[in-house]
């Protein structure tokens, strides 16, 4: 653990020449904390980070559970939880970070979702000599990394141990036996539908439902309308923070899906569900009680 | 004979993709099931007015510019069409009538620029000036589209991407209505210009020597073959090479006289892109592909070979 | 038929007429030879005597009419034109291309009938190109090609007939062949002819009157004799020439710069 893969062709060579000339530019002295971030990258710190800007709502979420939001210097446009995070300077969406506009916060540590895009960005701030970790955070169990990882990075090993924990008891208990099958419909044309890669689909697992389409491995993916009425859900699921029916739900042709013939279609705030977080087991309570009430 | 061969390819790949589908549908409720009723009729129905557009809109072009290499993807117009669309999305236009109108006028906006951009100092429009004029601002409506859809912060408009690379599965009896009552009017009026395409193939001097009145008639074929374009990538998104591919094709058959040309196109377009898309649903079902890489992975090749044909 | 009296034309932003005082009268029965340097105003005198462009002053009239104000498919009915060129974007068969001329007699809800189809065998025999009926446009040599467009002109069924320098690549044979193919028309159909042509000399021989324009002016109109003068010659086309005859028409001799000056 640690060590950095070798690479012995020459882009590899070139990138560990700037990260030790990045390395050269900070303060020498030893690294107090040492980790392996979701690229297999190392990150290393000399005390814990004091000032962390977040470019993802998932990792905000978590720095605050784990009693460091005081420490969230920016954050993204779409972080919307906990209510505090509308006090932190916005960076941007995140998606394509503005690494000027990042480090004008002077962090000590950034902290990405692990992208190819945002590798490219990590990279950047590693020239600049500013520490910054890749995380994913498709699914429960990289939130437990996650939690892990940055509890380490914070100084708060222990809320990291015990969110990570929680989290790995939620997984390892036997999910409650499915009784209705559902779809999680993203976007209506071309229809797009959650597959079994996202953390959508483990939801809907320890909701005791089951995905329709969990056999598609992608977080998520195309399908014709066909396939959802030939699969015909007890439910379909779809993230909105307004709550109201999608303008679709009227349509003849979706009329065909007979969930949405009969009106099951379940609406779910996009800031507790559209994302991986600690209160993961609310969520699925939540979804599960929905269902319920939806039969 | 070669009409009825024709005729019949289209009633088979139309019956086919009211067959195929992941549902199965036993033969006796073909008529009563629905998803054979609102999904497959529709989409297959859509899919063949939208082929059959875009591949008379692509015949008339190619005789206007007298360039063979012509379709509304390369003259800017499917461009400025997914522009105008794009603009009615953001400003949250709605209706059935309002997307094919922006498209619409997306598409006349992109065609006055690449024909003011075309024009030389004879006033003529020179086909080649006027075939990389196309591809520019082709590229612009893209690069504006990019940066409108990147800057947004509406997940709706992000997803107007997908929707850009061509897709059927919005297909509707609603739809199906909108392009239906969209297309007589310009079809006609290229129908009707049919033989001053004939001349016009031959310049625009020799053509009115021969009777042509040029300008009004290109003007007209300009709105004619934008309007459908704006129709069809209203409906469907951006769909390139079935305007290219299926005149190239018919001209084997049926000349390059627009009389029987155009109507050729129209059945060879729609049966294009019900094929195409019968392939876009099965190929990787559950999942499935936006039908405009597959009319580009089959019309890419395609065209390569009549390219080598026609410059050997 | 077709006449041009004193017409003057400039072109917008121009800094001088393209056309001044210029006159024509083509008959039926006569072939009329417009001659001149390149930039003399031949094709600008096409244009305005075919209500492409309108003139300034003076008039542009065909069949008593003002040239620009003939709907063109009207016109093309009595004018059928060879234009100095075209495209030929789409390949193409003679038969259909000559089917072209026939567009004008034709209506939206017309197609082409068994008249039709006489007209362009006629026109093709009558232009020797009737064995090319099948051919490829593509496939032809350059003589074949002009035959085949004087076919399409002819389809037209035209009182008059205009052709554009049609002879600027041919060989001798094939240029020839062409002039007398026109002449041989005009005078068994009756039909009035205008030939832009930079072969002094051919015109010189075949045709009934000749018009020589200098910078848009008229340097000579008439009888090719009454026109080419050794002394208009020298001084339109700004060379030294001589001026010989031959079965009593005018033939142009240009001289060597120092050898055959006196």
């Amino acid at each position: 653990m640690g060590l950095r893969p070798h690479r012995p062709h020459l882009a590899g060579v070139l990138l560990a020449l700037a990260a030790c000339r990045g390395a050269g530019h900070r303060q020498a002295g030893p690294s107090a904390i040492v980790a392996t971030d979701d690229a297999g990258r190392r990150v290393a710190l000399a005390a814990p980070a004091r000032r962390v800007v977040s470019l993802s709502p998932a990792v905000t979420e978590l720095l605050f559970a784990l009693g460091a939001g005081d420490r969230v210097v920016g954050r993204t446009h779409w972080c919307d939880y906990p209510p505090q995070v509308s006090a932190i300077p916005d960076v941007g969406d995140g998606l394509n970070p503005n690494v000027e506009a990042v480090s004008a916060r002077k962090p000590d540590l950034v902290v990405l979702y692990r992208s190819p895009m945002d590798a490219t960005a990590a990279e950047q701030f590693d020239r600049m000599g500013v520490a910054s970790a890749l995380v994913s955070q498709d699914r429960i169990e990289d939130l437990a990394r996650a939690a892990r990882l940055l509890g380490a990075l914070t100084g708060r090993a222990a809320a990291g141990d015990s969110i990570a924990d929680a989290l790995g008891a939620l997984l390892s208990a036997p999910p409650p036996f499915p009784t209705s099958r559902v779809a999680f419909v993203v976007w209506d044309n071309p229809p797009m539908v959650i597959g079994a890669g996202s953390y959508l689909d483990q939801l809907a697992t320890l909701a005791g439902a089951r995905n329709v389409f969990h056999d598609l491995a992608a977080p998520s993916a195309t399908v014709s309308l066909e396939v959802i009425a030939q699969r015909d859900p007890d439910a379909i699921v779809v993230l909105s923070d307004s709550g109201a029916l999608p303008s679709w739900a009227h349509r003849p042709e979706w009329r065909t899906v007979r969930a949405v013939r009969e009106g099951r279609i379940i609406s779910l705030a996009g800031s507790l569900f559209a994302r991986p977080s600690p209160r993961a087991a609310l969520a699925a309570a939540e979804l599960r009680r929905r269902l319920e009430g939806a039969r | 004979m070669k009409a009825l061969a024709l005729g019949g390819l289209a009633a088979l790949v139309l019956a086919l993709a009211v067959i195929l589908g992941p549902t199965h549908v036993a033969w006796a409720d073909l008529s009563t099931s629905p998803v054979v009723r609102d999904l497959r009729v529709p989409r297959a129905l859509l899919a063949f007015l939208v082929g059959g557009a875009l591949a008379v809109s692509g015949a008339s072009l190619q005789a206007l510019v007298r360039n063979p290499l012509a379709d509304p993807f390369l003259l800017g117009l499917s461009g400025g069409a997914g522009l105008g669309a794009v603009l009615a999305i953001a400003g949250h236009l709605s209706g059935p009538g309002a997307l094919p109108l922006a498209a619409f006028a997306g598409a006349l906006a992109a065609t006055a620029l690449v024909s003011r951009l075309g024009l030389v100092a004879d006033a003529e429009l020179d086909p080649r000036v006027l075939l990389l004029a196309g591809v520019a601002v082709g590229a612009f409506a893209g690069a504006v589209m990019t940066a409108i859809v990147s800057l947004s912060d509406a997940v709706e408009l992000r997803n107007a991407f997908l929707w850009l690379w061509g897709g059927l599965s919005g297909a509707s009896w609603l739809t199906v209505l909108v392009i239906a009552v969209y297309l007589p009017l310009p079809l006609i009026v290229l129908y009707a210009s049919a033989r001053s395409l004939d001349l016009l193939a031959l310049g625009e001097e020799p053509a009115r020597h021969l009777g042509a009145e040029v300008t009004p008639v290109k003007r007209r074929v300009y709105l004619a073959a934008s309007a459908l374009t704006g129709a069809a990538v209203a409906v469907s998104g951006v769909i390139g090479f079935v305007g290219l591919i299926v005149p190239h094709l018919m001209r084997f058959g049926w000349g390059h006289r627009h009389r029987a040309l155009l109507p050729a196109s129209f059945v060879g377009g729609g049966i294009l892109l019900v094929a195409a898309d019968i392939l876009a649903r099965v190929a990787v079902a559950p999942r499935e592909l936006p039908v405009g890489i597959v009319t580009a992975l089959v019309g890419v090749p395609l065209f390569a070979l009549l390219l080598r044909r026609w410059t050997t | 038929m077709l006449t041009l009296a004193d017409v003057r034309y400039r072109y917008p932003g121009a800094a001088r007429d393209a056309l001044h005082g210029v006159s024509l009268d083509a008959r039926p029965g006569e072939l009329h030879a417009i001659l001149g340097p390149n930039g003399s105003g031949k094709t600008t005198l096409l244009r305005v005597a075919l209500g492409l462009l309108r003139p300034d002053a003076g008039r542009a009239r065909i069949a008593g009419r003002p040239a620009h104000l003939w709907p063109r498919r009207e016109l093309a009915k009595i004018v059928g034109v060879v234009p100095q060129r075209e495209e030929t974007a789409f390949p193409q068969r003679v038969r259909e291309s000559v089917l072209l001329g026939r567009y004008p007699h034709l209506s939206l809800w017309r197609g082409e009938g068994a008249a039709d189809r006489a007209a362009v065998t006629s026109a093709l025999e009558r232009c020797d190109a009737a064995d090319l009926a099948d051919r490829w446009i593509a496939t032809l040599s350059g003589g074949e090609y002009q035959r085949v467009r004087l076919a399409r002109a002819l389809a037209q069924e035209p009182s008059v007939l205009v052709l554009d320098e049609p002879t600027a690549s041919l060989d001798l044979r094939h240029e020839m062949d062409l002039f007398e193919l026109v002449r041989d028309l005009v005078d068994r159909e009756n039909l009035s002819a205008i030939l832009i042509t930079h072969h002094v000399n051919l015109a010189a021989r075949f045709a009934d009157r000749v018009l020589l324009l200098a910078a848009g002016r008229p340097a000579g109109a008439g009888t090719p004799a009454e026109v080419l003068s050794r002394d208009a010659a020298e001084r339109v086309f700004e060379w030294p020439v001589e001026i010989q005859q031959f079965d009593a028409r005018p033939q142009m001799v240009p001289l060597r710069k120092r050898k055959d000056r006196p």
